[in-house]
């Protein structure tokens, strides 16, 4: 084919910048706030920082306990950011193991194992995608109070898996129903048990598939602020997201967007880090399992 | 052998219940029961705030829903709501997907600013464009918000900019989904198809009309299905963004707001379960289209 010419590459290329600035402002927006001096905040260019600073994250975690000063008292309320945080990612990482376990499991029942009816418990799994979590919070109530777990961690580790499950299970066992009969067979043959067969051939080989489930549930969890809000009550017992929104006094913003570029910057660079197997295990998914 | 065969046929079945009872044991507990609850609750006049128990009242929750106007405005809102949402995360998630369909410099960058909105926990990126969009009258830029929000408000009336900033956060993070997803549905299309096309059609409308999106129809159902129950559910973005003070209520937010600041139980949970017809709808044609997907590939 002949070279583009110079109008379709400036075409092309200006439509990748604004697209990547499109995506990316509102992030970037964030940190610039985060980085400032409340007297850059109130007299500065909103879009740069001239003299960054550290000192809306150090706030975050010395807030804590006693305030110092009568304005304080008055105005500033403490917080445990630390539990927030320490809370945040004991949650997350549980909420995604959680999830992987019962979805791999699932997906192995319904794509390889197929009881009768496999189909239908497949769409049936799927459909619970639809009903809203946030709806049902009511009857969830009653649920959590008579578990015991009301203001409890523990609360969320039964609900937030629930809400990425539908999906993980759904991709899954479309992607493990379409391997190949033949792949555990031979294993089989040899004598393997269904579980060493799964460990050591299917799961090695499904991996981009698990990733893309674990990205996915990680999304979901990250992405929920209703459930936490509802469910934790007392400020050691939040998640950052939950003590976050209890924040609306004017004098807190910096704070608080500090605090979610904190909580943000991990869970974007694991994102960021899976990103490419997040894609090829959605594609794998969708070839084999669509 | 066939006796053999059977047994093991019939452990694998028992074992394949036994692998599913962890996720069945989570939706009896977080999914079944409460909706059994609010279906039985749309029945009676159940409220923290009435003595003694509930009683059954029938469908005149149901009834009384369909003569309040509320209630229409509030599906009104919630049908625009999804439509609009549904069609720019899908126009924009499309766009960016076929942006990086094929190769350039600097694509990996371009894929990861893409990939970024969805990745930023929403759950407190909403907490971050609600003091963007809404800042404190200190900050440098509040004079600039102040009237873009007076702006809009004053040609679409109150509430219409908190309202137009809640659809503008759920495209921003929704289209960067949805473009990962036909990113991946593009790339699971052998690309011989593509070559085909490019032979056969100078056109690049019609190539994409006739090739592209007919391949990708089962992955651009998947999109609009995800898409359109993440806005029935968008409890929390508008709750947010709003700071609570909703001037255009959505059903999912009408609900909440019957049944946590009126206390009324049965009519709160009769309009969350009105939206069930809809989204059941919406599931049976996704699913038509996947099976339809399934054959054709076997």
């Amino acid at each position: 084919m002949n070279p583009k010419p110079w109008w379709a590459k400036l075409g092309h290329a200006s439509l990748v910048l604004l697209v990547t600035v499109y995506c990316v402002f509102p992030i970037y927006f964030m940190l610039v706030q985060s980085l400032k001096t409340p007297r850059e905040d109130v007299f500065g260019n909103p879009f740069i920082v001239v003299n960054p600073t550290f000192e809306n994250f150090e706030e975050l975690f010395e807030r804590q306990g006693e305030v110092r000063g009568f304005v304080g008292s008055a105005l500033r309320r403490s917080y445990p950011f630390l539990d927030w945080l320490v809370n945040t990612l004991v949650i997350f990482a549980g909420s995604v193991a959680a999830t992987l376990v019962a979805s791999v499991a699932a997906a192995y029942a319904l794509g390889r194992l197929r009881p009768p009816g496999f189909r239908w418990w497949r769409r049936a799994i799927f459909a619970a995608y639809v009903i809203p979590q946030t709806l049902l919070f009511i009857p969830l109530y009653q649920v959590v109070n008579t578990l015991g777990l009301d203001d409890s961690l523990l609360a969320l580790l039964l609900i937030y898996p629930t809400m990425a499950l539908p999906f993980c299970v759904w991709m899954l066992s479309g992607y493990f129903q379409h391997l190949p009969r033949e792949i555990e067979e031979a294993a089989l043959i040899e004598g393997a048990s269904r579980a060493t067969a799964f460990f050591r051939i299917i799961l090695p080989m499904s991996r981009p598939v698990v990733v893309a489930a674990g990205i996915f549930s990680l999304g979901t969890v990250a992405s929920d602020f209703m459930i936490a809000s509802m469910f934790l009550l007392t400020a050691n017992n939040q998640t950052v997201t939950a003590g976050l929104g209890t924040f609306d006094v004017a004098l807190d913003e910096l704070a608080a967007v500090a605090g979610v570029n904190l909580l943000a910057i991990p869970v974007m660079t694991i994102s960021a880090l899976f990103a490419r197997g997040y894609v090829r295990g959605l594609t794998a998914a969708m070839v084999e399992g669509a | 052998m066939a006796a053999a065969r059977s047994a093991g046929r019939a452990r694998d079945i028992r074992l394949a219940y036994l692998l599913l009872a962890p996720t069945l044991l989570l939706f009896g507990v977080v999914i079944a029961y409460p909706v059994g609850w609010e279906v039985w609750t749309s029945l009676t006049d159940l409220s923290p705030l009435k003595d003694g128990s509930a009683e059954f009242v029938g469908l005149s929750n149901y009834r009384r829903l369909l003569v309040d106007a509320e209630f229409w405005r509030a599906t009104l809102v919630t049908v625009v709501y999804a439509v609009v949402t549904s069609a720019g995360k899908l126009a924009l998630g499309l766009g960016f997907a076929l942006l990086l369909a094929r190769p350039f410099r600097g694509r990996a960058l371009v894929f990861l600013a893409i990939f970024l909105p969805w990745a930023y926990p929403a759950g407190v990126s909403v907490i971050g464009w609600y003091w963007t969009l809404n800042p404190p009258t200190i900050t440098a830029y509040a004079p600039f918000m102040g009237h873009l929000k007076f702006y809009v408000d004053s040609a679409l009336g109150g509430g219409a900019w908190a309202f137009t900033s809640v659809m503008l956060f759920n495209v921003w993070r929704g289209s960067s989904f949805i473009a990962v997803l036909l990113l991946a549905g593009i790339n699971s299309i052998p690309p011989e198809l593509f070559e085909c096309a490019l032979l056969e059609s100078k056109s690049p409308w019609r190539r994409f009309r006739l090739v592209t999106v007919p391949l990708l129809k089962p992955f651009l159902a998947l999109g609009v299905f995800l898409s359109i129950t993440s806005a029935f559910a968008d409890l929390s973005n508008v709750w947010m963004l709003t700071a609570g003070r909703i001037v255009f209520p959505l059903v999912g937010t009408h609900a909440y707001w019957l049944a946590v600041k009126v206390g009324q139980y049965g009519p709160a949970s009769a309009l969350a379960l009105t939206m069930g017809p809809f989204l059941l709808v919406v599931l049976l044609v996704l699913f038509r289209l996947f099976d339809r997907a399934e054959r054709s590939a076997a």
